[in-house]
């Protein structure tokens, strides 16, 4: 816009000028494009790395003053603010008995993930299978629709509906019959509370999930060639031999990185995960047990640590940042060299989520 | 191209604004530093033009403070109060910070934070206290002590009908429901005088988890956890066998939600509730020993009537404050708070079940509002 006033109201007339100056426009024009562009292509990597850095010299006070406890120690306490006296280790001060450890959260975090993760995996991939083989195609559109709807649906509606309907709900009806399995797996013994938990957790997370590996499963099922599929039935194989010898094997390295990219998903979602998990800073003895994952505590905890005049409990929740950001981006990384290592192409991981 | 230029410069300002705010948290503990130049000292009046006082912090604090709204901005129309909730620490940090005007809370500062933020005020503008509710159907006028609501929150106590419980309470009926215990999740000054209390009436509640808007909680099986007052009620009235401590603001929410609230012993042994004439002997009790830095509790003071859990409630702010019209409104506005015929008429304080500061604190309540300069 402003390129062209300039160039109407200037004082160059006849073709010759007007041309000329319309290339040097073009130019500058270029110039100021690439310039730009330039500056855009940057912002990302910039964003990145200041996120990086920024979290790890925060993180350093509380590195240096939990040490490896902040690894295996359960308790994660931010001292006693009103207690006369710091405690000091190695070298660093903190409210007094302040103790910044992750164990809990770790556990809680991989917990909640992959047992999120195992039950969307089969359910999207068996899903999709199932629409792309045995639902007529007119429907597998408004039905894909429908799961890719899920996707859109904001965590904090799915925490939401989560505690106050379907936590409530199976603690009533659905965990008595799980905890009865109890007798042959410990891990699911136990008093099944009002619903927060652990497993609620899971499931929830399970349902945000399922859009992510689905889309993507869906887009490596239209991928099998047509004419090796043809040929299964040409042989007179069924529709499920088909599915086991030829789609299948053709996807399967694909699922693995869909798994991982929905896993990422699942480690770092917070707020579904905050208001169902209980948020006690206790390793589950049971699946029903209330726990924490390590997003929820740095939201749950984000306001005490303000109070924290040492500093010290803001540090120790950038400990746990950069930890979920080293998992998170571990993940990712993996995803990402098992797409390129199975596909020559890259697959459209990611696309519609 | 435009649409273009617009983004990558917007992005730009992003990238430009997370360097300047990553830049100033490095620096923001210097915003507080003690200014000790001539400071020009602040009237009291309606300002020439509007100013607007921002607060969060204290769920107890909050109700009341909405109630002061529109008497304030009758008597000072240029100057409009806007209270939000969020918790005690949330009040005080932020506060410290300078991300609102006043931080409401019901616990005073610690030294540490007080070393940390130089020049910053603990300023009492009521007395407040805090309910001990249950749920369980039935039972009524239930009597407990610190010592037994402290071996509840340890989990050395589990089912209602134990027998320390019963020895409070002859001839009462109990059920052997299993008790839940509520406690906040967020940094909270009830939870600093719920804390104080059991810190004060049992021994290993003192040299354990003590006191604090935070503290560690002994982990008990079947504990669950509320953010604010309001969610302390809810969370209680849907928890059968729940015991749980509410600011005394929205104790009658709780009352008529069907909660049970306890009779406490105090230190003279009898059993007091939240009463204004309770919390009026605790007042009496305790105000004679305040410090001139206003930070002290009202727990557990002596007196046959006193009601155990009694406190103050703060506006933290900063003597000194930045810009002459706001701190003409932040002294006007306290100033008028305090005042039986300003905010603190008794119509006001008995709507939240609140009564007034204590005569004997009021001169040292001025003195710290009139401290406050400008620069």
């Amino acid at each position: 816009m402003i390129l062209v006033r300039r160039r109407a109201g200037g004082s160059p007339t006849g073709p010759a000028r007007a041309s000329r100056a319309r290339n040097t426009e073009f130019s500058a024009g270029d110039k100021v494009f690439q310039w730009l562009a330039g500056v855009a292509a940057v912002i990302p990597v910039a964003a990145l790395a200041l996120i990086i850095v920024i979290m790890v010299v925060q993180a350093i006070p509380a590195i240096i003053y939990s040490g490896l406890t902040f690894f295996t120690s359960t308790t994660f306490s931010i001292g006693h603010l009103y207690a006369t006296t710091l405690t000091t280790h190695n070298g660093v001060s903190a409210p007094q008995d302040a103790s910044y450890g992750a164990l809990v959260f770790i556990v809680g975090t991989l917990a909640t993930s992959v047992i999120a993760i195992c039950l969307a995996v089969p359910i999207s991939v068996g899903g999709v299978l199932m629409l792309s083989e045995w639902i007529p195609e007119r429907l597998q559109g408004f039905l894909s629709t429908f799961v890719d709807l899920l996707a859109g649906i904001p965590s904090v509606v799915f925490g939401l509906w989560g505690i106050t309907i379907f936590g409530p709900f199976a603690a009533a009806h659905i965990y008595p019959t799980i905890s009865h399995l109890g007798r042959f797996i410990p891990f699911l013994k136990g008093p099944v509370g009002f619903g927060e938990g652990l497993l609620t957790a899971s499931l929830v997370l399970a349902l945000m999930v399922i859009p992510i590996v689905a889309s993507t499963t869906r887009e490596l099922v239209k991928r099998v060639p047509v004419l090796a599929k043809e040929g299964a039935l040409a042989l007179g194989m069924t529709r499920y031999e088909t599915v086991r010898v030829v789609t299948i094997p053709y996807i399967r390295s694909g699922i693995i990185a869909a798994t991982l990219l929905g896993w990422g998903r699942a480690l770092g979602e917070t707020i579904a995960v905050l208001l169902i998990v209980g948020d006690l800073t206790l390793l589950p003895h049971s699946i029903f047990a209330s726990t924490s994952t390590i997003a929820a505590t740095i939201a749950s905890t984000l306001d005490s640590a303000f109070t924290d005049y040492t500093h010290m409990a803001l540090s120790a929740l950038a400990e746990l940042g950069v930890l979920l950001l080293v998992i998170s981006l571990a993940t990712n990384l993996a995803g990402r060299l098992i797409v390129r290592r199975v596909s020559t192409d890259a697959l459209p991981v990611g696309r519609g989520i | 191209m435009n649409v273009r230029r617009i983004t990558a410069v917007s992005t730009a300002a992003v990238v430009a604004a997370l360097l300047v705010s990553a830049c100033g948290a490095s620096n923001s503990s210097t915003t507080a530093a003690t200014a000790t130049t001539t400071p020009t000292p602040v009237a009291t009046g309606n300002p020439t033009s509007p100013v607007t006082l921002t607060e969060d912090g204290s769920s107890l604090l909050y109700p009341y403070l909405e109630e002061l709204e529109t008497p304030l901005n009758t008597a000072y129309p240029n100057i409009t109060l806007s209270p939000a909730a969020g918790g005690s620490g949330k009040g005080q940090s932020d506060a410290e910070t300078g991300a609102v005007n006043m931080g409401g809370s019901d616990a005073y500062l610690s030294n540490g934070a007080e070393a940390e933020y130089p020049g910053i005020l603990n300023i009492p503008i009521a007395v407040s206290a805090q309910a001990i509710n249950y749920n369980l159907p039935g039972v009524s006028n239930l009597k407990l002590s610190g010592n037994v609501i402290a071996e509840i929150y340890q989990g050395s106590i589990t089912k209602w009908n134990d027998s320390a419980i019963a020895a409070l309470n002859p001839g009462v009926t109990l059920p052997s429901t299993t008790i839940v215990p509520v406690r906040r999740i967020d940094s909270s000054g009830d939870t600093f005088i719920f804390t104080s209390f059991l810190s004060a009436t049992n021994a290993a509640w003192s040299s354990g988890p003590s006191f604090g808007t935070t503290v560690t909680w002994p982990s008990v099986s079947n504990e669950q956890t509320a953010s604010g007052n309001p969610a302390m009620v809810t969370t209680c009235q849907s928890t059968p066998g729940c015991i749980a401590y509410i600011g005394i603001s929205v104790e009658a929410t709780a009352i008529t939600d069907g909660l049970g609230e306890v009779n406490l012993e105090n230190q003279a042994g009898n059993f007091v509730l939240p009463t204004a004439d309770d919390i009026n002997a605790a007042v009496a009790a305790g105000a004679t020993n305040v410090p001139k830095d206003l930070r002290q509790s009202l727990i557990y003071e002596t007196g046959a009537d006193s009601y155990p859990i009694v406190n103050f409630e703060y506006l933290v702010l900063h003597k000194g404050q930045s810009a002459l019209p706001t701190a003409l409104a932040i002294r006007t506005f306290l100033t008028w708070a305090i005042s039986p015929t300003g905010g603190a008429t008794a119509a006001n304080l008995t709507k939240e079940n609140f009564v007034a500061l204590p005569t004997s604190v009021i001169p040292n309540v001025t003195a710290a509002i009139d401290s406050i300069y400008v620069p």
